[in-house]
């Protein structure tokens, strides 16, 4: 695994963090996708067909998931100020601060690539910490697809990659989320008349 | 015929979730609807008590594995899907405004409710860890969308909650199936390593650090899903503002069924780590479950609000028996999840008339039940009675049971400390069953209508259930039972 990819993973994750709007943001996790796909069919020859799967199911998820999502931001074009989220460099501080915690935390746990362990639990506490430290309901979503990035950053690394129905399954399952989530992000702006998912705090005890 | 059969119990449902979109009228898509829930639930039912009779050391398949345990949780979401079926209808004729256009609306719930139901009843089939993961997240949108069907702010806020916790939580549960297919890979590297025999028979061989690395992230990433605490905070909210027949199926059946895997994870991978690791883990989450749970059981709160925070009890008491691992706690998880079944999802039932007739025990504490309308006070009744665990419910007896199976495991402290909780919770529902039944009631005796009719005689099938489970738990509290549940996997 080239360091190019994995820092590209990483600083990508990173930006989605920082960046105001949200079509910036898809399109970063788009690259991000994009980019494992192709490093996934470069490999294929070296290795196993899985990965070839792997790369083609990277690449159709980089195209159709974020263009769901293009199309839930034109629908709510309309996109007020978020006044409860942080401030660009306090969100960044905060990301970054956690994802090396979290990634000093967790041991080795066996790939051959010491350097693709550690992006990939980065890539995947990221994406936990985007929904953490983001409160438009969109950035939540591509958080699922960051985190599911970093896992697969790290199924790239297996000698053979995923197993296939593990990797079909899994991208059906994203198609899934993502679409709920996009739905879901809809009609909360057209309840709302804003993606805040912190005026969604009704429900106490 | 066997294979067929069990290809049968998630296909059939399956197939329900289109048909049930093919009618142009509401008549016919609940008759449409009460079909498919009938076939889907004989098939089920079939399937698991082949499994009982014949499950002794496992059925074992391509794809499946059915030992007497997943029989016993195939059986409670075939009843529990069949039940949230029948009284589908009911709640949908008096729904009003939903998440989807008024046209599709009933064609989108049925459609969501049969892909929910399908993944579940495969779920308690599946015999591959990775399978498993897939099946779970593809619980997630159906019923994300079920749990939101109102369309109201609350009911938005309480999917969204659900959706993002849960999809996180699985990310971090794959994470830890990704480092065990990894330290498993010198074993074949294919999907067949994450199968549980596999799985079982290789796993002594990890590195220690490697095992305890990967349960521990599989159980956390798992316990999002249960609704163990800490990670339980989508749980009261999807519980509360779901439809009731949703709310029934995602307590009594997606809980646990996906605490069923964890099970099998704890089983599996468990041995690979040292001074019993996984168990202690269990009953982790058992105590803080409990310890959470216990104080909400203490104040006054909407009805399903009540049973949501109840959900949270007994999946901390059926941590506590997985965790004690003993035949007789085995014995006492296995009734236990089938009284709460039976039981939380009668309560849940009883929210559709309490709902119609009081729109504002959404947000307020039923009181009176029993000077407003005997049939759903009954229902209530029953209900609230056996989730307290008052003799002679099923839940008295498991509870017991479990309590017994942790001194014999010799975990004195837990089972001092749960049998506190628990006997708190008990004072906290039986209060709660006082006010509920006999408190001062507000507005008029409810009319007798068809929602109140059926309420009643889910009541009469449902208290049957529970006094067959009763007569069970006395039946079955022997060690040999117990000890033969799980065998299908080791």
């Amino acid at each position: 695994m080239t360091g190019a990819v994995t820092w590209g993973l990483v600083i990508s994750s990173l930006a989605v963090i920082v960046v105001r709007r949200r079509s910036l943001a898809i399109l970063l996790v788009a690259a991000q996708s994009l980019g494992l796909g192709l490093y996934a069919l470069t490999q294929e020859s070296h290795t196993s067909t899985a990965l070839a799967v792997t790369g083609t199911v990277l690449i159709a998820k980089a195209l159709v998931l974020p263009a769901l999502l293009l199309l839930t931001v034109r629908r709510a074009r309309k996109e007020r100020l978020i006044a409860t989220e942080l401030p660009a460099l306090g969100r960044l501080a905060i990301a970054v601060a956690a994802a090396l915690a979290i990634e000093q935390l967790i041991p080795r746990f066996g790939l051959t690539a010491g350097g693709v362990e550690h992006a990939a639990i980065a890539v995947l506490a990221l994406g936990i910490l985007t929904a953490v430290v983001r409160r438009a309901v969109l950035f939540q979503a591509l958080g699922f697809l960051i985190a599911e990035n970093g896992i697969y950053l790290a199924g790239l690394s297996l000698p053979g990659g995923l197993p296939v129905f593990i990797e079909l399954g899994l991208v059906f399952d994203l198609v899934v989320i993502v679409s709920v989530a996009a739905a879901f992000a809809a009609k909360i702006h057209e309840q709302l008349g804003s993606g805040d998912s912190s005026l969604l705090e009704a429900l106490r005890d | 015929m066997t294979d067929l059969l069990l290809i049968a119990v998630p296909a059939v449902p399956l197939v329900g979730a289109l048909l049930v979109r093919l009618p142009r009228t509401p008549g016919g898509a609940d008759r449409m609807n009460r079909f498919g829930a009938s076939i889907s639930a004989a098939v089920a039912l079939t399937a698991s008590v082949l499994g009982i009779v014949h499950g002794a050391q496992g059925l074992q398949g391509s794809w499946f594995v059915l030992d007497r345990a997943g029989a016993c949780f195939l059986a409670v979401i075939a009843v529990i899907g069949w039940c949230s079926a029948i009284v589908s209808p009911t709640y949908l004729a008096s729904a009003g405004k939903s998440l989807f256009t008024a046209r599709r609306a009933r064609a989108w719930y049925y459609t969501a409710f049969y892909l929910f139901w399908a993944a579940l009843l495969a779920l308690a089939l599946v015999k591959n860890l990775g399978v498993a993961w897939l099946l779970i997240e593809a619980t997630t949108g159906a019923s994300a969308l079920l749990v939101a069907y109102s369309g109201r702010r609350n009911a938005l806020e309480a999917g969204w909650k659900y959706l993002v916790l849960t999809t996180f939580g699985l990310a971090v549960a794959l994470l830890g199936i990704l480092i065990l297919f990894v330290g498993l890979a010198p074993h074949g590297g294919t999907l067949a390593t994450l199968d549980w025999q596999s799985i079982a028979r290789h796993a002594r061989g990890l590195p220690h650090q490697t095992a305890l690395f990967a349960l521990i992230l599989i159980l956390v990433g798992l316990a999002t899903k249960i609704g163990w605490a800490p990670v339980h905070n989508w749980l009261p909210d999807a519980h509360s503002e779901a439809p009731p027949p949703v709310s029934a199926l995602l307590s009594a059946a997606l809980l646990p069924t996906v605490m069923l895997i964890a099970w099998r994870v704890v089983l599996t991978l468990g041995v690979a780590v040292p001074h019993h690791l996984a168990d202690h883990l269990m009953l982790a989450f058992g105590l803080a479950s409990l310890a959470i749970a216990v104080p909400f059981l203490w104040r006054p709160m909407a009805w399903k609000r009540l049973l949501a925070y109840s959900s949270l009890e007994h999946m901390g008491i059926l941590a506590l028996g997985i965790g004690f691992a003993s035949p007789l706690a085995t014995v006492g998880v296995i009734i236990h999840l089938a009284g709460h079944a039976l039981a939380k999802s009668l309560g849940f039932y009883t929210a559709i008339p309490m709902l119609r007739h009081d729109p504002a025990s959404a947000h307020r504490a039923p009181r009176g039940l029993a000077r407003l309308s005997t049939p759903v006070a009954a229902g209530a009744g029953i209900s609230l009675a056996t989730l307290s665990g008052l003799p002679p419910s099923p839940l008295f007896f498991s509870e017991l049971l479990i309590l017994l199976g942790g001194i014999a495991a010799h975990q004195i402290a837990v089972v001092s400390i749960a049998a506190v909780l628990m006997a708190l919770g008990f004072l906290g529902l039986a209060h709660a069953l006082i006010e509920t039944l006999a408190g001062e009631s507000r507005g008029h005796r409810w009319r007798s209508g068809r929602t109140v009719r059926l309420t009643g005689r889910l009541t009469v099938g449902l208290t049957l259930g529970l006094l067959a489970l009763s007569v069970g738990a006395y039946l079955l509290a022997d060690s040999h039972a117990g000890a033969s549940l799980m065998r299908g996997i080791a």
